[in-house]
Protein backbone atom coordinates (compact mmCIF):
# COMPACT_ATOMS: atom_id res chain seq x y z
CA UNK A 1 0.00 0.00 0.00
CA UNK A 2 1.34 3.37 -1.00
CA UNK A 3 1.87 5.54 2.54
CA UNK A 4 -0.87 8.36 3.12
CA UNK A 5 0.74 11.79 3.46
CA UNK A 6 -0.59 14.19 5.73
CA UNK A 7 -1.94 17.27 3.58
CA UNK A 8 0.02 20.77 4.12
CA UNK A 9 -1.10 23.50 2.38
CA UNK A 10 0.66 24.93 -0.52
CA UNK A 11 2.47 28.45 0.26
CA UNK A 12 -0.22 30.24 -2.23
CA UNK A 13 -3.29 28.52 -0.75
CA UNK A 14 -1.70 29.51 2.85
CA UNK A 15 -4.52 32.85 3.08
CA UNK A 16 -4.31 34.79 5.79
CA UNK A 17 -6.65 33.73 8.52
CA UNK A 18 -8.80 36.24 10.60
CA UNK A 19 -6.85 37.73 13.79
CA UNK A 20 -7.23 36.43 17.44
CA UNK A 21 -5.75 39.18 19.48
CA UNK A 22 -4.69 37.70 22.91
CA UNK A 23 -5.94 38.57 26.03
CA UNK A 24 -5.52 37.32 29.69
CA UNK A 25 -2.72 34.77 30.75
CA UNK A 26 -0.55 33.32 28.40
CA UNK A 27 2.51 30.78 28.10
CA UNK A 28 5.85 30.30 25.62
CA UNK A 29 4.61 28.03 23.33
CA UNK A 30 7.53 25.06 23.20
CA UNK A 31 8.21 22.21 21.40
CA UNK A 32 9.11 20.55 24.88
CA UNK A 33 5.34 21.17 25.86
CA UNK A 34 3.64 20.14 22.64
CA UNK A 35 2.85 16.40 24.61
CA UNK A 36 1.55 17.96 27.16
CA UNK A 37 -0.73 20.36 25.50
CA UNK A 38 -1.50 17.62 22.90
CA UNK A 39 -3.55 16.09 25.95
CA UNK A 40 -5.18 19.20 26.80
CA UNK A 41 -4.52 22.57 27.54
CA UNK A 42 -5.14 23.75 31.24
CA UNK A 43 -7.95 26.53 31.49
CA UNK A 44 -5.09 29.62 32.88
CA UNK A 45 -3.71 29.43 29.72
CA UNK A 46 -5.68 31.71 27.23
CA UNK A 47 -2.97 32.04 24.14
CA UNK A 48 0.66 31.23 23.84
CA UNK A 49 3.90 33.35 22.32
CA UNK A 50 6.49 32.16 20.16
CA UNK A 51 9.66 33.86 18.51
CA UNK A 52 9.23 33.15 14.30
CA UNK A 53 12.79 32.64 14.70
CA UNK A 54 12.21 29.11 16.16
CA UNK A 55 9.00 28.36 13.76
CA UNK A 56 8.23 30.66 10.47
CA UNK A 57 9.39 28.56 7.06
CA UNK A 58 8.71 25.28 8.36
CA UNK A 59 7.56 22.06 7.27
CA UNK A 60 6.67 18.70 8.50
CA UNK A 61 5.48 17.99 12.03
CA UNK A 62 6.60 20.92 13.66
CA UNK A 63 4.44 22.75 11.01
CA UNK A 64 1.78 20.62 11.75
CA UNK A 65 1.68 20.63 15.31
CA UNK A 66 1.80 24.41 15.23
CA UNK A 67 -1.04 24.64 12.91
CA UNK A 68 -3.27 22.80 15.18
CA UNK A 69 -2.94 25.26 18.39
CA UNK A 70 -2.86 28.12 16.53
CA UNK A 71 -6.02 27.35 14.66
CA UNK A 72 -7.18 27.09 18.23
CA UNK A 73 -5.64 29.73 20.86
CA UNK A 74 -4.45 33.40 19.79
CA UNK A 75 -0.25 33.18 19.21
CA UNK A 76 1.46 36.52 19.94
CA UNK A 77 4.97 36.64 17.78
CA UNK A 78 8.12 37.55 19.62
CA UNK A 79 11.05 38.03 17.92
CA UNK A 80 14.68 37.47 18.73
CA UNK A 81 17.07 38.36 15.39
CA UNK A 82 15.81 41.41 14.05
CA UNK A 83 18.99 43.18 15.99
CA UNK A 84 16.47 46.73 16.21
CA UNK A 85 19.47 48.25 17.31
CA UNK A 86 21.86 46.87 15.22
CA UNK A 87 24.69 48.41 13.04
CA UNK A 88 24.00 46.02 9.95
CA UNK A 89 21.17 47.12 7.69
CA UNK A 90 17.59 45.77 8.94
CA UNK A 91 16.65 42.54 7.71
CA UNK A 92 13.98 43.58 5.57
CA UNK A 93 13.26 39.83 4.25
CA UNK A 94 12.98 38.54 7.36
CA UNK A 95 10.38 41.21 8.53
CA UNK A 96 8.31 40.09 4.87
CA UNK A 97 8.89 36.30 5.99
CA UNK A 98 7.14 37.32 9.69
CA UNK A 99 4.61 39.43 7.73
CA UNK A 100 3.38 36.48 5.90
CA UNK A 101 3.92 33.65 8.94
CA UNK A 102 1.54 36.32 11.40
CA UNK A 103 -0.90 36.14 8.43
CA UNK A 104 -1.27 32.76 8.33
CA UNK A 105 -1.33 31.72 11.52
CA UNK A 106 -3.54 35.11 12.38
CA UNK A 107 -1.75 36.52 15.41
CA UNK A 108 -2.03 40.59 15.55
CA UNK A 109 0.74 41.30 18.01
CA UNK A 110 4.47 41.38 17.10
CA UNK A 111 6.97 42.73 19.57
CA UNK A 112 10.86 42.69 19.55
CA UNK A 113 13.79 43.50 22.33
CA UNK A 114 15.57 46.96 22.19
CA UNK A 115 18.69 45.55 21.53
CA UNK A 116 21.36 44.38 19.06
CA UNK A 117 22.21 41.03 17.77
CA UNK A 118 23.98 41.06 14.37
CA UNK A 119 27.43 42.78 13.73
CA UNK A 120 27.68 42.22 10.40
CA UNK A 121 26.79 38.63 11.06
CA UNK A 122 24.48 37.01 13.21
CA UNK A 123 25.98 36.86 16.99
CA UNK A 124 22.48 34.97 17.54
CA UNK A 125 22.50 36.71 21.60
CA UNK A 126 20.58 40.20 22.73
CA UNK A 127 22.68 43.36 23.63
CA UNK A 128 22.35 46.32 24.71
CA UNK A 129 22.33 49.58 22.94
CA UNK A 130 24.20 52.66 23.66
CA UNK A 131 22.15 55.27 25.51
CA UNK A 132 23.21 57.91 22.95
CA UNK A 133 20.98 60.68 20.79
CA UNK A 134 22.59 58.56 17.57
CA UNK A 135 21.16 55.82 18.74
CA UNK A 136 17.73 56.91 19.24
CA UNK A 137 17.42 58.21 15.65
CA UNK A 138 18.88 54.87 14.46
CA UNK A 139 16.77 52.97 16.40
CA UNK A 140 13.44 54.69 15.45
CA UNK A 141 14.32 54.92 11.96
CA UNK A 142 14.62 50.78 11.56
CA UNK A 143 11.76 50.38 13.91
CA UNK A 144 9.71 53.11 11.42
CA UNK A 145 10.50 50.89 8.50
CA UNK A 146 9.93 46.99 10.29
CA UNK A 147 6.29 49.13 11.17
CA UNK A 148 5.55 49.85 7.58
CA UNK A 149 7.17 46.47 6.71
CA UNK A 150 4.63 44.98 9.16
CA UNK A 151 2.23 47.27 8.31
CA UNK A 152 1.17 47.66 12.25
CA UNK A 153 2.74 48.76 15.05
CA UNK A 154 5.07 46.80 17.16
CA UNK A 155 5.58 46.65 20.93
CA UNK A 156 9.66 46.99 21.79
CA UNK A 157 10.82 45.02 24.89
CA UNK A 158 13.02 46.45 27.18
CA UNK A 159 15.73 44.03 27.64
CA UNK A 160 17.76 42.53 30.92
CA UNK A 161 21.62 43.61 30.02
CA UNK A 162 24.64 42.96 31.66
CA UNK A 163 27.14 45.33 30.40
CA UNK A 164 25.68 49.26 30.18
CA UNK A 165 27.54 50.15 27.16
CA UNK A 166 30.32 53.39 28.57
CA UNK A 167 29.41 57.11 26.83
CA UNK A 168 25.41 57.02 27.92
CA UNK A 169 24.21 60.44 27.07
CA UNK A 170 20.39 59.36 29.03
CA UNK A 171 19.10 56.78 31.30
CA UNK A 172 17.37 54.02 29.88
CA UNK A 173 14.10 55.24 30.69
CA UNK A 174 14.42 58.59 28.72
CA UNK A 175 15.97 56.34 25.85
CA UNK A 176 13.11 53.42 25.78
CA UNK A 177 10.39 56.75 25.86
CA UNK A 178 12.09 58.75 22.91
CA UNK A 179 12.27 55.91 21.00
CA UNK A 180 8.77 54.41 21.83
CA UNK A 181 7.45 58.41 21.28
CA UNK A 182 9.55 58.85 18.11
CA UNK A 183 8.81 55.56 16.52
CA UNK A 184 4.97 55.95 17.62
CA UNK A 185 5.69 52.23 18.56
CA UNK A 186 4.25 50.33 21.41
CA UNK A 187 5.97 49.03 24.91
CA UNK A 188 6.59 45.60 25.77
CA UNK A 189 6.63 45.55 29.30
CA UNK A 190 9.03 42.89 30.83
CA UNK A 191 8.75 43.18 34.76
CA UNK A 192 11.23 40.17 35.15
CA UNK A 193 14.04 42.58 33.23
CA UNK A 194 13.52 45.25 35.09
CA UNK A 195 14.11 43.62 38.00
CA UNK A 196 17.27 41.65 36.96
CA UNK A 197 18.36 45.00 35.93
CA UNK A 198 17.69 46.95 38.95
CA UNK A 199 19.33 44.10 40.80
CA UNK A 200 22.69 44.46 38.65
CA UNK A 201 22.42 47.95 38.42
CA UNK A 202 21.26 49.17 41.89
CA UNK A 203 18.55 51.27 40.86
CA UNK A 204 15.26 51.27 42.28
CA UNK A 205 12.49 49.15 39.55
CA UNK A 206 9.62 51.22 40.74
CA UNK A 207 10.85 54.50 39.99
CA UNK A 208 12.31 52.63 36.68
CA UNK A 209 8.67 51.78 36.17
CA UNK A 210 7.34 54.77 36.85
CA UNK A 211 10.09 56.60 33.68
CA UNK A 212 8.68 54.48 31.11
CA UNK A 213 5.64 55.72 28.68
CA UNK A 214 3.35 52.95 30.31
CA UNK A 215 0.33 54.45 28.65
CA UNK A 216 1.72 52.81 25.75
CA UNK A 217 1.47 48.91 26.86
CA UNK A 218 0.34 46.51 24.97
CA UNK A 219 2.13 43.38 26.39
CA UNK A 220 3.90 42.31 29.60
CA UNK A 221 6.33 39.01 30.71
CA UNK A 222 7.19 38.27 34.03
CA UNK A 223 9.84 34.95 33.92
CA UNK A 224 11.89 33.93 36.67
CA UNK A 225 16.01 33.98 36.77
CA UNK A 226 19.37 32.36 38.29
CA UNK A 227 21.44 33.93 40.93
CA UNK A 228 24.98 33.11 40.18
CA UNK A 229 27.29 32.34 43.30
CA UNK A 230 28.25 36.26 43.55
CA UNK A 231 24.91 37.32 43.25
CA UNK A 232 24.82 38.47 39.48
CA UNK A 233 21.19 37.51 38.54
CA UNK A 234 21.22 35.87 35.21
CA UNK A 235 18.05 36.32 32.69
CA UNK A 236 17.57 32.73 31.98
CA UNK A 237 14.02 31.95 32.57
CA UNK A 238 15.07 28.74 34.21
CA UNK A 239 13.25 28.96 36.99
CA UNK A 240 10.19 29.77 38.66
CA UNK A 241 8.82 33.85 39.15
CA UNK A 242 10.09 34.78 42.51
CA UNK A 243 7.67 37.37 44.78
CA UNK A 244 9.64 40.71 43.83
CA UNK A 245 8.80 40.10 40.33
CA UNK A 246 5.49 39.02 41.07
CA UNK A 247 5.28 42.57 43.09
CA UNK A 248 6.82 44.22 40.59
CA UNK A 249 3.71 43.18 38.09
CA UNK A 250 1.10 44.14 40.68
CA UNK A 251 2.39 47.41 40.41
CA UNK A 252 2.50 47.47 36.75
CA UNK A 253 -1.32 46.29 36.90
CA UNK A 254 -2.11 49.14 39.37
CA UNK A 255 -0.55 51.62 36.40
CA UNK A 256 -1.65 49.97 33.36
CA UNK A 257 -4.55 47.49 34.03
CA UNK A 258 -5.05 44.30 32.98
CA UNK A 259 -3.15 43.95 29.77
CA UNK A 260 -2.07 40.41 28.43
CA UNK A 261 1.11 39.19 29.60
CA UNK A 262 2.66 36.05 28.99
CA UNK A 263 4.95 33.77 31.32
CA UNK A 264 8.09 32.93 29.73
CA UNK A 265 9.68 29.52 30.43
CA UNK A 266 12.58 28.50 28.28
CA UNK A 267 15.22 25.95 31.24
CA UNK A 268 14.87 23.76 33.07
CA UNK A 269 10.72 23.31 31.78
CA UNK A 270 8.77 21.80 34.59
CA UNK A 271 5.17 19.96 34.68
CA UNK A 272 2.34 21.73 32.60
CA UNK A 273 0.06 21.23 35.62
CA UNK A 274 2.82 23.75 37.40
CA UNK A 275 3.24 26.02 34.64
CA UNK A 276 -0.40 26.41 34.65
CA UNK A 277 -0.27 27.48 38.03
CA UNK A 278 1.86 30.07 37.51
CA UNK A 279 -0.22 31.03 34.84
CA UNK A 280 -3.09 31.02 37.02
CA UNK A 281 -1.49 33.68 39.48
CA UNK A 282 -0.74 35.79 36.29
CA UNK A 283 -4.99 35.67 35.66
CA UNK A 284 -5.49 35.91 39.74
CA UNK A 285 -3.53 39.27 39.61
CA UNK A 286 -4.93 40.65 36.70
CA UNK A 287 -8.61 40.08 37.77
CA UNK A 288 -7.36 41.83 40.85
CA UNK A 289 -6.31 44.37 39.00
CA UNK A 290 -9.31 44.67 37.13
CA UNK A 291 -11.02 45.07 39.82
CA UNK A 292 -9.86 47.66 41.29
CA UNK A 293 -9.88 49.92 38.20
CA UNK A 294 -14.05 49.23 38.11
CA UNK A 295 -13.48 50.60 42.13
CA UNK A 296 -11.81 53.83 40.72
CA UNK A 297 -14.12 54.18 37.60
CA UNK A 298 -17.21 53.35 40.03
CA UNK B 1 28.73 59.21 5.46
CA UNK B 2 30.39 57.49 9.02
CA UNK B 3 29.07 55.39 10.90
CA UNK B 4 27.50 57.27 14.23
CA UNK B 5 30.15 56.58 16.74
CA UNK B 6 27.93 54.43 19.15
CA UNK B 7 28.76 51.90 16.13
CA UNK B 8 31.97 51.08 17.16
CA UNK B 9 31.35 49.96 20.70
CA UNK B 10 29.03 47.43 18.68
CA UNK B 11 31.71 46.46 16.27
CA UNK B 12 34.15 45.95 19.36
CA UNK B 13 31.91 44.17 21.78
CA UNK B 14 30.93 41.70 18.42
CA UNK B 15 34.89 41.27 17.52
CA UNK B 16 35.45 40.62 21.66
CA UNK B 17 32.21 38.14 21.83
CA UNK B 18 33.48 36.17 18.43
CA UNK B 19 37.28 35.44 20.11
CA UNK B 20 37.24 36.90 23.55
CA UNK B 21 41.09 35.30 24.06
CA UNK B 22 43.07 37.44 21.36
CA UNK B 23 40.54 40.61 20.99
CA UNK B 24 40.97 43.39 23.80
CA UNK B 25 37.68 44.00 26.15
CA UNK B 26 35.77 46.90 24.78
CA UNK B 27 36.95 49.97 26.91
CA UNK B 28 34.46 50.43 29.75
CA UNK B 29 33.53 47.28 30.07
CA UNK B 30 33.66 45.11 33.45
CA UNK B 31 35.59 41.72 32.78
CA UNK B 32 33.05 39.99 34.89
CA UNK B 33 29.98 41.32 33.03
CA UNK B 34 31.34 40.77 29.69
CA UNK B 35 32.23 37.24 31.36
CA UNK B 36 28.48 36.84 30.88
CA UNK B 37 28.20 37.98 27.54
CA UNK B 38 31.08 35.21 26.40
CA UNK B 39 29.76 32.47 27.68
CA UNK B 40 26.09 33.13 27.23
CA UNK B 41 26.68 33.78 23.29
CA UNK B 42 29.13 30.88 22.58
CA UNK B 43 27.35 28.48 25.37
CA UNK B 44 24.13 29.24 23.24
CA UNK B 45 25.98 28.54 20.06
CA UNK B 46 27.51 25.37 20.69
CA UNK B 47 23.97 23.93 21.76
CA UNK B 48 22.94 23.87 18.47
CA UNK B 49 25.78 22.68 17.47
CA UNK B 50 25.91 19.48 20.01
CA UNK B 51 22.55 18.96 19.13
CA UNK B 52 23.06 18.62 15.70
CA UNK B 53 26.36 16.58 15.41
CA UNK B 54 27.03 14.53 18.01
CA UNK B 55 29.24 12.19 15.51
CA UNK B 56 31.11 14.68 14.61
CA UNK B 57 31.68 16.31 18.24
CA UNK B 58 32.58 12.70 18.94
CA UNK B 59 34.92 11.64 16.32
CA UNK B 60 36.77 15.22 17.25
CA UNK B 61 36.71 14.83 20.95
CA UNK B 62 35.56 17.51 23.47
CA UNK B 63 38.55 19.94 23.32
CA UNK B 64 39.15 19.73 19.48
CA UNK B 65 35.31 20.35 18.92
CA UNK B 66 34.74 23.17 20.66
CA UNK B 67 38.27 24.84 19.44
CA UNK B 68 36.29 24.09 15.89
CA UNK B 69 33.20 25.68 17.21
CA UNK B 70 35.16 28.68 18.04
CA UNK B 71 36.28 29.71 14.60
CA UNK B 72 33.39 28.85 13.37
CA UNK B 73 32.08 31.84 15.63
CA UNK B 74 34.88 34.06 15.12
CA UNK B 75 35.29 33.52 11.00
CA UNK B 76 31.99 33.04 9.63
CA UNK B 77 29.88 35.22 9.43
CA UNK B 78 26.43 33.32 9.64
CA UNK B 79 23.67 35.67 8.24
CA UNK B 80 20.43 33.52 8.40
CA UNK B 81 18.47 34.85 11.51
CA UNK B 82 16.57 31.48 11.56
CA UNK B 83 18.88 29.41 15.12
CA UNK B 84 17.98 26.11 12.81
CA UNK B 85 20.18 27.17 10.22
CA UNK B 86 23.02 27.43 12.55
CA UNK B 87 23.75 23.92 12.00
CA UNK B 88 23.69 24.63 7.81
CA UNK B 89 26.10 27.50 8.20
CA UNK B 90 28.52 25.56 10.11
CA UNK B 91 28.49 22.75 7.18
CA UNK B 92 28.88 25.52 4.39
CA UNK B 93 32.09 26.73 6.90
CA UNK B 94 33.24 23.31 6.76
CA UNK B 95 32.92 23.24 3.06
CA UNK B 96 33.74 27.00 2.31
CA UNK B 97 35.60 28.16 5.19
CA UNK B 98 39.50 28.30 5.69
CA UNK B 99 39.73 26.59 8.61
CA UNK B 100 44.06 25.95 10.41
CA UNK B 101 43.25 23.49 12.27
CA UNK B 102 43.69 19.93 11.14
CA UNK B 103 40.69 17.63 10.58
CA UNK B 104 39.71 14.44 9.79
CA UNK B 105 38.97 14.77 5.80
CA UNK B 106 35.77 13.40 6.05
CA UNK B 107 34.45 15.48 8.78
CA UNK B 108 32.53 18.55 6.33
CA UNK B 109 30.60 15.04 4.46
CA UNK B 110 30.05 13.58 7.89
CA UNK B 111 28.65 16.99 9.21
CA UNK B 112 26.58 17.65 6.35
CA UNK B 113 24.83 13.71 6.92
CA UNK B 114 24.17 15.07 10.56
CA UNK B 115 23.05 17.88 9.05
CA UNK B 116 20.83 16.54 6.73
CA UNK B 117 18.30 14.65 9.10
CA UNK B 118 17.65 18.09 10.38
CA UNK B 119 16.89 19.49 7.27
CA UNK B 120 14.35 16.90 5.73
CA UNK B 121 12.97 16.89 9.03
CA UNK B 122 12.15 20.80 8.94
CA UNK B 123 11.96 21.48 5.23
CA UNK B 124 8.83 22.99 4.02
CA UNK B 125 7.50 21.37 0.98
CA UNK B 126 3.79 21.15 0.65
CA UNK B 127 2.97 17.87 -0.97
CA UNK B 128 1.88 17.71 -4.90
CA UNK B 129 -1.23 16.16 -5.95
CA UNK B 130 -0.58 12.71 -7.16
CA UNK B 131 -2.50 9.47 -7.48
CA UNK B 132 -1.06 6.84 -5.66
CA UNK B 133 -2.57 4.10 -7.85
CA UNK B 134 -1.00 5.49 -11.32
CA UNK B 135 1.36 3.20 -13.47
CA UNK B 136 4.86 4.17 -12.43
CA UNK B 137 6.23 2.87 -15.27
CA UNK B 138 3.91 4.48 -17.87
CA UNK B 139 3.53 8.13 -16.51
CA UNK B 140 5.33 10.66 -15.01
CA UNK B 141 6.42 10.30 -11.31
CA UNK B 142 5.65 12.32 -8.70
CA UNK B 143 8.66 12.23 -5.87
CA UNK B 144 8.43 13.41 -2.28
CA UNK B 145 9.28 16.38 -2.19
CA UNK B 146 11.02 16.17 1.39
CA UNK B 147 13.60 14.32 0.19
CA UNK B 148 17.93 14.24 -0.73
CA UNK B 149 19.37 12.19 -2.88
CA UNK B 150 23.04 12.84 -1.48
CA UNK B 151 26.25 11.24 -2.85
CA UNK B 152 29.24 11.10 -0.62
CA UNK B 153 32.95 10.15 -1.28
CA UNK B 154 33.15 8.99 2.35
CA UNK B 155 30.75 5.99 3.98
CA UNK B 156 29.53 9.01 6.24
CA UNK B 157 26.83 6.72 7.39
CA UNK B 158 29.18 4.18 8.98
CA UNK B 159 31.72 6.48 10.89
CA UNK B 160 31.34 6.59 14.73
CA UNK B 161 33.42 6.76 17.76
CA UNK B 162 34.54 2.99 16.80
CA UNK B 163 34.58 3.21 13.08
CA UNK B 164 37.32 6.07 11.39
CA UNK B 165 37.44 5.20 7.87
CA UNK B 166 41.16 5.14 6.47
CA UNK B 167 39.81 5.66 2.17
CA UNK B 168 37.19 7.31 0.61
CA UNK B 169 34.64 4.97 -0.53
CA UNK B 170 31.78 6.46 -2.81
CA UNK B 171 28.48 6.16 -0.76
CA UNK B 172 24.83 7.47 -1.84
CA UNK B 173 22.27 7.81 0.74
CA UNK B 174 18.39 8.77 0.21
CA UNK B 175 17.10 11.03 3.08
CA UNK B 176 13.51 11.58 3.42
CA UNK B 177 10.31 12.22 5.34
CA UNK B 178 8.53 9.35 5.42
CA UNK B 179 4.11 9.71 5.58
CA UNK B 180 4.35 9.12 10.03
CA UNK B 181 6.71 12.81 9.19
CA UNK B 182 9.74 10.61 10.16
CA UNK B 183 13.32 10.91 8.84
CA UNK B 184 14.42 7.72 6.85
CA UNK B 185 18.05 7.26 5.45
CA UNK B 186 18.28 4.40 2.90
CA UNK B 187 21.63 3.43 1.35
CA UNK B 188 21.33 2.75 -2.43
CA UNK B 189 23.60 2.03 -5.31
CA UNK B 190 24.85 4.58 -8.19
CA UNK B 191 22.81 3.69 -11.00
CA UNK B 192 19.34 4.25 -8.42
CA UNK B 193 20.98 7.60 -7.02
CA UNK B 194 21.12 8.53 -10.81
CA UNK B 195 17.98 7.65 -11.16
CA UNK B 196 16.39 9.34 -8.70
CA UNK B 197 18.29 12.65 -9.87
CA UNK B 198 16.32 11.84 -13.77
CA UNK B 199 12.94 11.47 -11.77
CA UNK B 200 13.48 14.85 -9.24
CA UNK B 201 14.93 16.66 -12.50
CA UNK B 202 11.86 16.60 -14.53
CA UNK B 203 8.44 14.67 -14.51
CA UNK B 204 9.64 11.43 -16.00
CA UNK B 205 7.88 8.34 -16.71
CA UNK B 206 9.78 4.94 -14.73
CA UNK B 207 10.06 3.43 -18.67
CA UNK B 208 11.56 6.96 -19.99
CA UNK B 209 14.27 7.03 -16.79
CA UNK B 210 15.58 3.15 -17.40
CA UNK B 211 15.19 3.68 -21.22
CA UNK B 212 17.73 6.78 -20.20
CA UNK B 213 20.16 4.54 -17.76
CA UNK B 214 20.18 1.87 -19.75
CA UNK B 215 21.69 3.80 -22.81
CA UNK B 216 23.94 5.97 -20.59
CA UNK B 217 25.13 2.84 -19.38
CA UNK B 218 25.32 1.39 -22.73
CA UNK B 219 23.87 -1.94 -21.05
CA UNK B 220 23.75 -4.95 -22.91
CA UNK B 221 20.01 -6.09 -21.88
CA UNK B 222 17.39 -2.90 -21.65
CA UNK B 223 14.69 -5.28 -20.89
CA UNK B 224 16.17 -6.21 -17.77
CA UNK B 225 16.68 -3.31 -16.69
CA UNK B 226 13.25 -1.58 -16.82
CA UNK B 227 12.26 -4.81 -15.03
CA UNK B 228 14.59 -4.02 -12.59
CA UNK B 229 13.65 -0.60 -12.43
CA UNK B 230 9.92 -1.66 -12.18
CA UNK B 231 10.42 -3.18 -8.93
CA UNK B 232 12.73 -0.68 -7.80
CA UNK B 233 9.61 2.05 -8.17
CA UNK B 234 7.19 0.26 -6.82
CA UNK B 235 9.46 -0.41 -3.56
CA UNK B 236 10.51 3.10 -3.46
CA UNK B 237 6.51 3.67 -3.23
CA UNK B 238 6.35 1.43 -0.67
CA UNK B 239 8.75 3.15 0.97
CA UNK B 240 7.37 6.90 0.62
CA UNK B 241 10.36 8.05 -1.51
CA UNK B 242 7.71 7.95 -4.51
CA UNK B 243 4.24 9.59 -3.93
CA UNK B 244 2.99 7.73 -7.48
CA UNK B 245 1.96 10.03 -10.62
CA UNK B 246 0.82 13.11 -11.75
CA UNK B 247 -3.03 13.18 -11.63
Amino acid sequence: MPQQFPHLPAAAERCSRPGRPAQGAGLGFRRELIGALQGGVPAAINFFELAPENWAGMGGRSARELRHFTERYPFVCHGLSLSLGGPAPLDERLLRQIRAFMNEHGMTLYTEHLAWSADDGQLYDLLPIPLSEKAVKWTVDRISRAQDILGMRIGIENASYYVAPPGAEMQETEFISAIVRQADCLLHLDVNNIYVNSRNFAFDPLAFLDGLPLERTCYVHVAGHYVEADGLLIDTHGAEVIAPVWSLLDAAYQRIGNVPTCLERDFNIPDLAILNAEVGRIAERQALAAGQQGAVAS
Amino acid sequence: MTPPDFQSFQHAFGRHLRDPQHTPRPPGVPARRMQVYNELLFNNLTGFLDACFPVSRSLLGDARWRRLNRTFYRDWKAQSPWFRDIPGEFVRYLHEGSIRQPLPACLPELAHYEWAELAVDTMDCPIPGHDPAGDLMSQPIVLNPALLNLSYAWPVHRIGPDCRPRRAQPTHLVVYRNAAEQVEFVEINPVTHRLLSLLANAPTSGERACRQIAEELQHPDPKRLQAFGSALLADFQRQGIILGVQP
